[in-house]
């Protein structure tokens, strides 16, 4: 049994942003020895997520436009106070939101040492409080 | 356009090369955000649409043990891009501080003083606060001032109460204060002082609760009208996020809900601190 994890760094540079990251997670596994078992995808924060969707610019599009549709910024969020702990006021309800709503992880079977997924499938990171550098996880397990 | 209130206490490169970084942020400063590499603070920059940002540092390390960025810390990100004006810090009760601003301002190439009476634990009317505005003044430096109430812990709240300044505006009205915070809560006393004293500027880093935009909805809407803003002050504000408490893009789009004219917002967010800092970021239209 191999069990490997990979915490990946990546730097959003937008507000809000989808990013692309199947060809790094595809390497990962390829790297990882494993032939088969399972890859698991996670983002480290709760104001970004990590999605699959069809690669398309105008699904990126929707997908952000119609979350800020259901999640405006000028919302009543009990979120929006002063965070004494943080040095902060917690501002960014929205963007918690967004990270639930879309979901932070994701989950591939790995058969003969490669990702398998449905021709169509994208691994995205889904920022939503940008720009910042990000961390993600990449978990492989199996033999 | 102009962001006259940084700090730079959450550089990834400075938490690897400083050892007390990290501790100063989260221990003195006080902020929980992840540390980030410097691209970050550039791209932040980028999406707010700001050009250049005023960096801050406090020497606070008599009063607590660590100084919040320092002049040489600072000295050292604006030599890395011209997109960083630096400001100096002294500890005004240590011998030769009027000599350390000097020399800062001179050797280091930095543009202005800053001075946290809460923090670094003085009195804003001692005598030897005085010796260093008077260095200002002859530098031809504009003085950041913390007004308002402070996230660090352990500082009091009356030391921040922008009255207290008045002495010192007085006594010295060739120099150009800049009023931290807005004074926030006492934004009534900083816009009394910014409307008697032609020497006492204020900038907008004030936010405590709810969003930014709301925020501002209510203390530049409602607690004060927008008016004061437009007529009176208008060539007294400068634009300030206090990047990383809040992101700079919530804090440009707050001062732009407020729905003051494209004339006003131009001088908030350009040209009252070009005039402050003797710079020009873009030809003259």
């Amino acid at each position: 049994m191999i069990i490997k994890l990979d915490k990946v760094k990546v730097q959003s540079r937008k507000a809000e942003e989808a990013i692309n990251i199947t060809p790094q997670v595809d390497e990962l596994v390829e790297k990882s020895g494993v032939k088969n078992g399972l890859v698991n995808v996670m983002t480290c924060h709760t104001s970004s997520g990590l999605l699959v969707t069809e690669g398309l610019p105008c699904l990126e599009e929707d997908i952000l436009t119609h979350f800020a549709r259901l999640l405006p910024e000028d919302e009543n969020y009990h979120h929006r106070r002063y965070l004494d702990f943080d040095g902060r006021v917690g501002f960014n309800a929205e963007t918690h939101l967004k990270s639930i709503l879309g979901g932070i992880q994701c989950s591939f079977p790995i058969e003969n040492g490669k990702v398998v997924r449905g021709s169509r499938q994208t691994i995205y990171f889904m920022e939503y409080d940008g720009p910042l550098e990000r961390t993600y996880m990449v978990q492989v397990l199996g033999e | 356009m102009i962001d006259f209130h940084t700090h730079p206490v959450l550089i990834r490169e400075f938490a690897d090369k400083y050892p007390d970084y990290t501790r100063m942020a989260r221990e003195v400063f006080q902020i929980g955000n992840n540390l980030q590499p410097l691209e970050t603070f550039f791209l932040q920059m980028d999406v707010a649409g700001i050009e250049k940002s005023v960096l801050l540092p406090i020497a606070c390390a008599r009063a607590r043990g660590l100084a919040v960025s320092s002049n040489e810390q600072v000295a050292e990100l604006c030599g890395l891009s011209k997109r960083f004006i630096g400001f100096a810090s002294v500890d005004p009760l240590q011998p030769g501080a009027a000599k350390q601003l000097e020399a800062a301002i001179q050797a280091m190439g930095l543009k202005g003083l800053k001075l946290d009476a809460a923090l670094q634990d003085f009195d804003l009317n001692d005598p030897k606060v005085f010796e260093v505005y008077e260095a200002a003044t002859a530098l031809g430096i504009p003085a950041l001032i913390h007004t308002g109430m402070s996230w660090a812990p352990g500082t009091p709240l009356a030391q921040g109460q922008p009255l207290l300044l008045e002495p010192a505006i007085r006594r010295f009205p060739r120099l150009n204060f800049v009023l931290a915070h807005w004074g926030w809560p006492w934004v009534w006393d900083a816009s009394a002082l910014a409307l008697k004293y032609p020497n006492v500027y204020l900038d907008t880093s004030c936010f405590y609760y709810d969003g930014p935009t709301e925020f501002f909805q209510f203390h530049f809407r409602q607690q004060m009208p927008i008016t004061l803003l437009e007529r009176s002050l208008r060539n007294q504000i400068v634009f300030g996020s206090n990047y990383p408490r809040v992101e700079i893009k919530n804090m440009v789009k707050a001062i732009k809900s407020l729905g003051l004219t494209e004339a006003c917002l131009e001088k908030i967010l350009r040209t009252n601190a070009e005039k402050l800092l003797g710079i020009e970021t873009r030809p003259a239209r």
